[in-house]
């Protein structure tokens, strides 16, 4: 059985349709890429899982049990984390006053929370460092490791990242995909939706390619990245239309690799 | 522009609006013939209440500046003209316009000192201030205190005594119709703009080019003045002012027929106040505690019913395309081209005892593109700020084209010629694509209060022309065919677009760009680097801070690279890349995984192959 | 001297007041940003409510001590349960509706808790039944002529229990932490898997509960009520969470002390009729120096 089984999933933000028919699945151990423009619904996608907004149609099933018109915070307690777009770290807490709210759940449970926590400081050493720190404080590479650090408190089966390498730097970025490797050798499911599509399918096993809220291609990843339309729109790999001044650069991925055009 | 412009908006969308508006225009005209004595006098209770809605509507429904203390300005109307009048036998016309300057005065006391305040820290300053003028009104004896000030006089305009019920409705009505008209005036013009803009987001709106403290403290001024006029008739048509007309209660109901109308529509206004006045009138025999609970009641179903207000402002915008674009020359500058044209000498900045910025120095030339690298949190948004004059360095010189730019504000290192975007696009979501672009122009303009007001021919031709150039950019971006959306409504790329039509629309000689083409996708950014090279080829010198290489590599000369606060390195693209420091703090190598994550042979390479095709001036 | 000790005793008992009634317009408002204008009337419920129990009780035979402390239990839990079932019925379905809608619902609100009681309980001014121990005679005389009545005594131990209870509540629990990550970032809480609704609600039922126990004392102490009792009070405790920095729990507490001693100096001083303009001058003043308050964080915003 699928760990995540997405059936029919429509959303709407009141008379735009964000998603419609979105059916998809994650198996544990997996982790599934989600590529797409800006705009294709990517976000809505993981809001609408985790119950942050509301599905019109549609099925969620997580573990099989229905989760889809269940609240967020029920939906976090059977163990779906989900790191939301731009870190939403909460500023005016410490390092360590993040981790505790992100072991929410588990407040009944504080021997089990002080393990998670040695283990996200061990993942992330550099959060240990910065334990007493305003969160606010942090730069965005760090903050986005406290985000992630925030998820795993909840011992998370099934994990959504959410553009995690969004303005970050070419190395942080780097560190950023090590760490999702890490946390699927652990066991958790991964979502990863990435407009670092290059570097998203050479992690994930399989992905989905989501246009106007439609799943326009799906497959393994070795797959999609061979795919001559994800290479057009998504990797860089076609030249683009011509510019006044002659040749436009096709822009690859981040993280100074874009060998593709030379 | 919302619809206050109701008025012109009803005007102008003809056949439907035309015949109710007529038989509207007839009901108002004739309600004194049609209705008894009693319910004129109702009739002038609204129409006052009209006027205070109109007033409150430019503080709260524009600027977006909560106001808990609005029957002040009221009383001070109120109070001048009784005083004036009573107590020292002043014509009752000439009192008007002092009330009115007594009132603005009043409003400039409370605004200026006060704006750089949060909007709910304002509301309670507003409400204390009413307070302060309430209490100090009923404590002094030169103010008649709890008995207030009675005023014999009755004004006489060509021979008529404006006494009775009937003429007074009708000089209210007049005054709520020249009030209607020059607030519309007002808000469809630049200065409306302005403070839809400051509502949005006040920041950003300083740093596109709006004056934002004097555009609110502007707002409390109009919104006094026109508070002043309704009490100048309060008190005449009463014939006494005295504190209890002025209470806190007041205040929230005048704030009320505004909340309850729909901010910003004209029609909502008319609606607010006739609730406001109207609703105890009718309930009037069920005894004061049934009516003001009632009241009480509706007002809490109301707000779930229609949130927004009975009539709110129409959500498709007024705001046209103009028909013919117009682009503007570039501005004059003493540089020749590949010259320095901004200099940044020993930039430091300390946030209490955090150093973000040490001794940075940045030149850039006349028509350069220059690149900023570094990791998260080195300060390259640190260095644009301090340059913009969003935060003053705490030592260090600016200079663009020989001109000092340290201590200036924001708006006016736009009005210098530097324009900014900004991290995440922060558009003014509630205004539409061609007014956001306005706004940008804001620092271009000369337009003031009393122009636009009138309507003066100077400033519609300002207006017109305004409205050419912002056509021009965005055909320039690409954004004409979604000009009359709202800025929200955009699409991702389409929203980064416009956030650089807006810091455009000021013609700037020198922009920055601050991650440009993050979250971006390949094809977007491609479409995102011919239109920062067309800016370019405009002459138009561009700074850019962004961690996608290729796109850096691609667009600029010179990439200077900044870590920990501090210069790092600058060069061409290819020696950057090839620095072993530049490899360490910021582009990183595929050490330990390089392996697996290479397996398909093609994809991986090292940073010091990015050699994607550039659109640089040498090519 | 004496005078200022004594005018110094006063205000601290006012202050408390204050302090109480601020602490819940500071929670409700760090957590929604919600002018909540009904948050005196809680007060006033509880007020009324105490008045009630007491009527009943006293000549009962129960001893006043047991007497004083059902009412203030009773007004306490009545408060708070309108507090929790105002935030469920009139602020929870707003939650995100634009911000002065929410302040409509709650000038609404203020002003059908108000006329409600009036229209059950009258518009004049009813005293409350005298309890002994509580009378200005039971004091204790601290240097000449200077007294600090038990009731006195009762208000600000009491108050400063309550605030430090809630300060430990807030900073240490988790219910608490949720309440502050809450005002940060609401979808974000909810990931943590807070239950949004009910920690608002949660945060409703404690402010409320605070004013109806403060508006117990202010019946106590004062000894008569009015149903527009809370909206003047409220107004002052209003003020004193924006002047200690709004949504700032132990700004509200210095608030709430400092304009009450601020308004016994003004009425030992001055007069009680510029009170007010000494006091809203005061905060005018505080806020141009300090836009945030006197406890409230400089808030970073980015550009």
């Amino acid at each position: 059985m699928a760990l995540l089984e997405v059936t029919g999933l429509d959303a709407s933000y009141g008379a735009i349709e964000a998603l419609s028919g979105v059916s998809l699945r994650v198996e544990p151990g997996e982790i599934v890429a989600i590529l797409g423009a800006n705009g294709a619904g990517k976000t809505t996608l993981l809001r609408t899982l985790t119950g942050l907004h509301r599905a019109k149609a549609g099925t969620v099933l997580l573990d099989g049990q229905d989760i889809t018109r269940r609240r967020a915070h029920d939906i976090v307690g059977m163990g779906f984390g989900h790191v939301p777009e731009g870190r939403r770290v909460f500023a005016a807490l410490e390092v360590d006053g993040n981790l505790t709210m992100g072991g929410y759940q588990s407040r009944k449970e504080p021997a089990a929370l002080a393990e998670r926590r040695r283990q996200v400081y061990e993942l992330f050493p550099r959060l240990a460092e910065r334990q007493g720190q305003l969160a606010g404080t942090l730069s965005g590479g760090e903050q986005q490791m406290l985000a992630i650090g925030r998820a795993l408190m909840n011992a998370p089966r099934f994990l959504a990242l959410d553009e995690p390498s969004l303005g970050l730097s070419p190395l942080f970025t780097r560190n950023i995909f090590k760490i999702v490797r890490r946390i699927r050798e652990q066991g958790t499911a991964v979502l990863l939706v990435e407009q670092n599509a290059r570097q998203a399918l050479r992690l994930a096993d399989r992905g989905y390619v989501l246009e106007t809220g439609r799943v326009a291609l799906e497959g393994p990843a070795a797959e999609l990245a061979d795919d001559p339309r994800v290479k057009a729109a998504y990797l860089g790999g076609a030249p683009a239309e011509p510019s006044p001044r002659g040749p436009v650069a096709s822009t690859s991925d981040n993280g100074g690799k874009g060998a593709d055009g030379s | 522009m919302r619809g206050i412009s109701g008025l012109t908006g009803l005007l102008d969308s003809a056949r439907v609006k035309i015949p109710s508006l007529a038989v509207f225009a007839v009901v108002l005209l004739a309600f004194p013939s049609i209705a008894d004595e009693y319910w004129t006098d109702v009739g002038v209770k609204v129409l006052l209440y009209v006027v205070l809605g109109l007033g409150i509507n430019v503080v709260v429904g524009y600027a977006g500046l909560l106001d808990l203390g609005y029957s002040a300005f009221f009383a001070v109307g109120g109070y001048t003209t009784a005083i004036l009048v009573g107590n020292y036998g002043v014509n009752w016309w000439l009192t008007l316009p002092i009330a009115m300057l007594v009132a603005a005065i009043g409003g400039y006391l409370i605004g200026y000192p006060t704006l750089r305040l949060r909007s709910d820290y304002l509301a309670i300053v507003t409400l204390g201030f009413g307070e302060i003028v309430r209490v100090t009104a009923n404590n002094l004896e030169f103010t008649g205190g709890p008995d207030g000030v009675i005023l014999p006089f009755r004004p006489v305009l060509f021979g008529y005594e404006l006494a009775g019920t009937q003429s007074m409705y009708y000089l209210v009505l007049v005054i709520a119709l020249v009030v209607g008209l020059g607030a519309t005036s007002l808000t469809r013009s630049k200065i409306g703009r302005s403070w839809e803009s400051v509502r949005e987001d006040e920041r950003v709106a300083e740093a596109v080019g709006v004056p934002s403290i004097r555009v609110k403290a502007l707002a409390y001024v109009v919104g006094g003045v026109i508070a002043g006029v309704a009490g100048a008739f309060f008190a005449t048509y009463i014939g006494i002012v005295s504190p209890t007309s002025f209470t806190f209660l007041t205040s929230v109901l005048i704030l009320l027929v505004v909340l309850i109308g729909g901010r910003g529509s004209l029609v909502g206004v008319f609606l607010g106040a006739l609730v406001v006045q109207g609703t105890p009138e009718v309930l009037r025999s069920i005894g004061d505690e049934w009516r003001i609970f009632l009241f009480a009641v509706v007002l809490i179903v109301l707000m779930f019913v229609r949130p927004l207000g009975l009539w709110p402002a129409r959500t498709r915008r007024g705001a046209r395309l103009a028909q013919s674009a117009e682009e503007p020359p570039l501005p004059e500058v003493g540089v020749a081209p590949g010259e320095p044209l901004l200099e940044v000498r020993g930039l430091t900045m300390r946030f209490g005892g955090l150093l973000a910025l040490n001794d940075v120095d940045i030149t850039v030339g006349r028509g350069e593109v220059l690149g900023v690298i570094g990791p998260n949190g080195a300060g390259k948004t640190t260095v644009f700020n301090c340059v913009t004059g969003v935060v003053r360095p705490t030592a260090g010189k600016v200079v663009l084209g020989g001109e000092s730019l340290i201590g200036r504000h924001p708006h006016q290192v736009v009005q210098r010629g530097m324009a900014r975007t900004f991290q995440g696009a922060r558009l003014f979501s509630d205004m539409s694509v061609v007014e956001n672009v306005l706004v940008g122009m804001t620092a271009r303009m000369n337009s003031g209060v009393l122009t636009s007001l009138l309507r003066l021919p100077a400033q519609r031709r300002e207006e017109q022309r305004a409205g050419r150039q912002a056509r021009y950019w965005l055909d320039f971006v690409g954004l004409s065919d979604k000009a009359t959306r709202f800025a929200r409504e955009l699409s991702y790329g389409d929203q980064r677009r416009l956030d650089i039509a807006r810091a455009l629309a000021s013609n700037p000689l020198v922009l920055l760009l601050d991650e440009p083409a993050a979250g971006m996708n390949p094809s977007e950014k491609a479409d995102l680097m011919e239109l920062i090279g067309r800016i370019r080829d405009r002459g138009v010198t561009v700074v850019l801070i962004e961690h996608d290489m290729a796109f850096v590599m691609g667009l600029c000369e010179r990439v200077l690279v900044i870590e920990t606060g501090a210069k790092l390195t600058e060069g061409s693209p290819y020696e950057v890349q090839q620095d072993p420091r530049v490899i360490e703090a910021y582009l990183g190598v595929d050490e330990d995984d390089e392996g697996d994550e290479d397996a398909d042979g093609d994809l991986g390479a090292g940073p010091d192959d990015t050699t994607a095709p550039t659109l640089t001036k040498g090519q | 001297m004496n005078d200022f000790l004594q005018y110094t005793l006063n205000g601290l008992t006012v202050g408390a007041f204050y302090a109480l009634v601020a602490l819940g317009y500071t929670m409700v408002y760090g957590i929604i940003r919600l002018l909540n204008f009904a948050h005196g009337d809680f007060f006033m419920v509880g007020a009324f409510l105490a008045t009630g129990v007491l009527s009943l009780l006293t000549g009962s035979g129960l001893p006043s001590g047991l007497v004083v402390v059902v009412a203030l239990v009773a007004a306490t839990a009545a408060a708070a349960a309108l507090g929790g079932v105002s935030a469920r019925i009139v602020y929870l379905p707003l939650v995100k509706a634009p911000k002065l809608s929410l302040l409509v619902s709650a000038l609404g609100l203020s002003l059908a808790v108000e006329y409600g009681t009036a229209l059950s309980q009258g518009t004049g001014f009813r005293s409350v039944p005298h309890i002994g121990f509580l009378s200005a005679e039971h004091a204790i005389g601290l240097t000449d002529g200077v007294r600090l009545t038990y009731a006195q005594l009762g208000v600000i131990a009491v108050s400063l229990a309550l605030m430090i209870g809630l300060y430990l509540y807030v900073t240490r629990t988790f219910t608490g932490t949720a309440m502050r990550v809450l005002a940060m970032d609401q979808d974000a809480a909810r990931l943590m898997g807070v239950n949004v609704e009910r920690t608002i609600m949660m945060t409703f039922i404690i402010g409320a509960g605070l004013a109806g126990t403060a508006g117990t004392m202010y019946a106590l102490y004062y000894p008569q009520v009015n149903f527009l009792m809370g909206f003047l009070l409220g107004l002052r405790a209003f003020t004193a969470a924006v002047l200690g920095g709004i949504g700032n729990i132990p700004g509200a507490m210095v608030g709430g002390f400092l304009i009450g001693l601020l308004e016994s100096y003004a009425t030992g001083y001055v007069a009680g009729r510029w009170t007010d303009v000494v006091v809203f001058g005061v905060l005018i003043g505080v806020l141009v120096i300090r836009p945030s308050g006197i406890l409230g964080e400089r808030v970073a915003e980015r550009v």
